[in-house]
């Protein structure tokens, strides 16, 4: 027999333990009811295909061989085909290529945009179909003709539309010289040279044809395929494509240092990461370090990844690079960069330090995003307080990735950062039940589709249907929309810098081109305003160096500016 | 004082409630009156117990048996300072009363006074040598309580006189393994093991010095024998599973680590294990719902508190890590790779200052400590001391030439200072190590804390 009492111990502990749990509790509670008090909730709603009349469906061309465009694309974009002043939608699919034939035509679409939140599907009529195995979509007026371009990426050959201003396009790829063969993912139109015209960066992804060796993975256990990692395969130098102001362009890739890098590039943002006025370009790599291609003027570019720290992980591991952007995070007037990574791999905020060196910062973003892989990206003002938030677009390449890998799914969430002056808070759980829903993303743009003056998102996801978000409530702070109109500047008023005070509260803002993944955005800039009733000032320095001062504007309005000539007009909202 | 209570809990003491009774020469009505107590206080009928002792003692105020008998019914009432009064008065009245000295060594555990336990355990072993079950608890608490001499001293003595148990045997290897003294350890478990061939005890404890003597595969094959003869006392499936988590016998470690927690699932310290084997799985979120369990069982283990520190670090949850981390310190001994951790935290939150400061001072605890030197490199390249950051990373390449961190910061470090040839060169040792996959550094990976002892 034993009178063994641990009872007596034990129950000293449970009562300890009671009272820490106690203690926590009240911690959390009291912290909680803090953070609700000053949140003023906004959300995105899913518009379905019947309310949008989006009914396209993007096809993977899932096949059980596996090949490893089916599970990269494909892109969107907000843009204005028409000069109305709302935006369209554009799609990109997959198609016909060395590995796939398709059994019923498939199309790209391009969506015209009714201004009551519904959309009309245009694409035939505007001969923007693709027709090869589209990835992604870049949308530029490179001939500054006033009509934005549509440059589609793709497995096999990329496409240039020419806006021809009447609605309908017309295919200039070869004139232009812009086909970029092999495999492209994204592109971004900036103005490398500041000579106003629109340049072209394309991403070459892997060395990749149906007859290369290691097309496909197998797992030996299971017998079964699937996706293989890009490192089985060979990289590839991106191009540059250099305006000649005719129609045509000139490949730079080898004299500007670009091809130099051979690469595995998905994502790529074009910004100024040394303020030097010369527009650099951020572009990851899957499973090669990340390129920092340092623009040293006269057409050269210096890849400076390495030493500046956003190449690889803090251990020198090269990591899975997909989504990018840029953006002055923390208003110290330096741009940041961004990159998502594949599971357990961590995205990373790099924070500019000012000397073309970066560190590591993502905050609460890293633990939110250990086991999901991101794609589509982008910082932008969903709430108008006037600092960038982040949207992550998320979802695992691999579709059998569940049966070899516990906790990682196939489909993620999309999340939600909100920029609290101090860091980013995922305010995914409160902003709308969209975020509780697990899609395979990969492409995202940002755009205000219906004018009400706050950001809106498109999603594209592989093989499935696109997933269009309206803001609301990002309205309710006070809010000034720019539609930049170059003269001298490249049209996109790619390095453009916004400086605009309102409420005493100065800030400012570069015009970035890209950022995201394979998709395109809404290029007019909107100006947060958070509760302040008036504009004080609103200053645009351009990249030609022409600084326009504006005064005396209207808020909760979308006005033109014109480079040289200042504030044109102000256009009707739907608030 | 309270972990070790909680370590020699262990080993459990007997109420010597039936001492015998008829070898005292008692009247008849005294016996089954004490007969009678016992019973009643075996079935837990404290008060009846206690009316029936009143009755005895009444007329035998000096009675030890009574005494005794009503010490333990004070003892099961929690009141312990009148339990320990009545076991003296018992003890003062028969020395030599071997039932009262092991109730009170009992009591004295129970009261948090292992030493007294100690002299109570050694006064039973010289009255009744050939107690093996004395003698085991004895030598065993004086190895819990690290007087690793006297615990040897006593086996060894015992050994003369006795022959001696198998247990006793392997708990002397365990002694001289603790000590030091890898092979009269590994002598003592032989010795075990040629009285009882498969005793996985001793099977353990040769894994356990094999490893110390750097002979993974001796330790792989005595954990593979020790397997096949584990029986399910969850101790040894614990020591079992250090063992094995040693050797990388992550599937082993685990199994063995699951059924102690299934056997007794609130013991802190197989949780903790069971935590460090989710670490090397690697499952951070397991592991993470492990050790918050296993502090909710022992809320100020810092080991524990340390290793959940380090997980929520690895998941980059990183104000949640340093109040873990910081909490652990408060306690004597801190490991230096916690405040190697802790630095790396302060490194990631921008406070450079201090991440030195924490980084410093795990290299004054351990100079030869590679990451805390390649982390000091790095916070000194942030900073741009680039004499400083060179000078630390080197000698971290020099204690740890495969690993990849510091070899990439040293390019980074070329690279920014415009050297591109010797960045090159770096970062070519860089992908030279992960083609090799030398380093076993894992993303994010911060080295892991060291096995739980």
């Amino acid at each position: 027999m034993n009178f063994f009492q641990a009872s007596i111990v034990k129950n000293r502990y449970v009562i300890l333990l009671l009272l820490i749990s106690l203690l926590y509790f009240t911690h959390d509670s009291a912290a909680q009811q803090t953070s609700v008090k000053k949140n003023r909730v906004i959300t995105f709603e899913e518009l379905s295909a019947k309310a949008s009349g989006i009914t396209w469906v993007h096809n993977n061309a899932h096949s059980p061989e596996r090949y490893l465009p089916e599970t990269v694309g494909a892109g969107c974009a907000f843009l204005d085909y028409d000069n109305d002043g709302w935006m369209d939608i554009y799609l990109v699919n997959s198609g016909p290529s060395d590995f796939y034939t398709p059994t019923a035509p498939l199309k790209n679409a391009l969506y015209h945009n009714n201004h009551d939140g519904t959309f009309t599907d245009v694409t035939d009529k505007a001969g923007v179909a693709g027709g090869t195995f589209g990835m992604g979509v870049a949308v530029g007026d490179y001939d500054g003709d006033g009509f934005v371009d549509i440059y589609v990426t793709a497995y096999g050959r990329n496409i240039l539309y020419h806006n021809n201003g009447n609605g309908t396009f017309t295919d200039v790829t070869t004139h232009a010289g812009v086909a970029a063969p092999g495999w492209s993912t994204c592109a971004v139109w900036f103005d490398y040279d500041n000579d106003g015209k629109l340049d072209l960066f394309v991403s070459s992804f892997v060395n990749y044809d149906k007859s290369a060796q290691n097309l496909y993975c197998t797992d030996e256990t299971t017998k079964r395929r699937y996706y293989c990692v890009p490192r089985f395969f060979k990289p590839q130098p991106s191009h540059l494509f250099h305006n000649n102001g005719n129609g045509t362009f000139t490949d730079v890739s080898r004299e500007s240092g670009i091809a130099d890098y051979p690469g595995k590039s998905f994502g790529v943002v074009a910004t100024d990461v040394n303020n030097d006025g010369l527009i650099d370009l951020f572009v990851a790599n899957d499973t090669m370090p990340n390129f920092l291609f340092i623009n040293k003027g006269h057409g050269k570019f210096e890849e400076e990844g390495l030493a500046a720290g956003v190449a690889f992980s803090e251990n020198g591991k090269t990591r899975s690079g997909m989504g990018v952007d840029a953006a002055d995070t923390d208003g110290d007037g330096w741009q940041d960069l961004f990159v998502a990574n594949i599971d357990q791999e961590f995205f990373s905020l790099y924070h500019n330090q000012k000397d073309l060196t970066f560190t590591d910062e993502p905050g609460e973003i890293a633990p939110a995003t250990q086991l999901l892989s991101g794609w589509g990206l982008k910082f932008f003002d969903y709430n108008n307080d006037g600092d960038p938030d982040l949207f992550l677009t998320n979802g695992h390449p691999d579709d059998l990735i569940e049966m070899r890998v516990s906790r990682v799914k196939y489909k993620e969430p999309l999340l939600l950062f909100e920029n609290t002056g101090k860091g980013f808070r995922n305010v995914s759980a409160q902003s709308g039940a969209v975020f509780a829903k697990d899609f395979s993303g990969r492409g995202m743009a940002v755009g205000d589709f219906d004018n009400d003056g706050d950001l809106d998102v498109l999603i594209s996801n592989n093989g499935e249907a696109p997933v269009l978000l309206r803001n609301e409530g990002g309205n309710r702070n006070n809010w000034l929309g720019l539609q930049l109109v170059a003269t001298k500047s490249n049209p996109a008023a790619v390095g453009a810098v916004i400086t605009w005070q309102a409420g005493g509260v100065k800030r400012s803002r570069l015009k970035t081109g890209g950022g995201s993944y394979l998709s395109s955005h809404d290029p007019r800039e909107i100006l947060g305003l958070g509760t302040a009733t008036k504009v004080e000032s609103v200053e645009i320095r351009w990249p030609s160096g022409k600084v326009d001062k504006l005064a005396n504007l209207p808020i909760n309005a979308y006005i033109k500016v014109v480079e040289g000539e200042g504030f044109v007009k102000s256009r009707s909202t739907s608030k | 004082m309270l972990t070790v209570l909680l370590k020699i809990s262990v080993v459990t003491f007997s109420l010597m409630l039936l001492m015998q009774l008829n070898v005292f020469a008692q009247s008849d009505d005294l016996t089954k009156r004490l007969e009678r107590a016992a019973t009643l206080i075996s079935e837990n009928h404290e008060p009846e117990a206690e009316r029936e002792l009143a009755v005895i003692l009444k007329s035998k105020p000096n009675e030890p048996l009574a005494l005794n008998l009503l010490g333990t019914v004070r003892a099961k009432q929690g009141r312990l300072d009148e339990a320990e009064s009545l076991f003296s008065r018992a003890l003062r009245i028969d020395k030599e009363f071997v039932g009262a000295h092991k109730n009170l060594a009992y009591l004295y555990l129970l009261k948090g006074q292992p030493e007294k336990t100690v002299l109570e355990l050694k006064e039973i072993v010289r009255l009744k040598p050939d107690d093996a079950d004395a003698s085991y608890k004895l030598a065993h608490l004086l190895f819990a309580l690290g007087h690793l001499d006297d615990c040897i001293n006593f086996i060894e003595a015992n050994r003369q006189s006795h022959t001696p148990t198998v247990p006793l045997i392997t708990l002397l290897g365990d002694a001289y393994q603790k000590k030091g003294s890898l092979e009269k350890a590994e002598e003592s478990y032989l010795q075990a093991l040629n009285a009882q061939s498969n005793d996985a005890d001793a099977l353990v404890g040769l894994a356990a010095v094999s490893q110390a003597k750097g002979d993974g595969k001796r330790a792989a094959l005595y954990l593979a024998r020790a397997r096949e003869s584990m029986t399910d006392a969850p101790d040894l499936l614990y020591r079992f599973a250090v063992a094995a988590l040693r050797a990388e016998m992550f599937d082993d470690a685990k199994r063995a680590l699951e059924r102690a927690v299934e056997l007794k699932p609130d013991e802190a310290s197989y949780l903790v294990a069971l935590g460090a084997v989710w670490l090397k799985k690697p499952d951070l979120f397991e592991a993470e719902r492990v050790f918050r369990r296993a502090l909710e069982l022992q809320p100020e283990d810092a080991q524990a508190e340390m290793y959940l520190g380090y997980t929520l670090l690895k998941q980059k949850k990183l104000p949640e890590a340093r109040g873990w981390l910081e909490k652990s310190t408060r306690k004597d001994a801190v490991p230096p790779e916690t405040f190697y951790y802790l630095g790396l935290i302060a490194q990631e939150q921008n406070e450079d200052e201090r991440a030195i400061e924490l980084f410093e001072k795990a290299v004054r605890l351990l100079p030869s400590f590679s990451n805390a030197h390649i982390a000091l490199g790095s916070t000194y390249l942030k900073l741009k001391n680039y004499a400083r950051a060179q000078s630390e990373l080197e000698t971290g390449v020099k204690l740890k030439p495969d690993d990849t961190k510091a070899h990439y910061n040293l390019a980074r470090l070329y690279a920014q200072l415009k050297d591109q040839r010797r960045a090159q060169e770096e970062m070519a040792i860089v992908e030279k190590l992960k083609s090799a996959n030398n380093s076993g550094t894992q993303e994010g990976d911060v080295s892991a804390p060291s096995s739980p002892r």
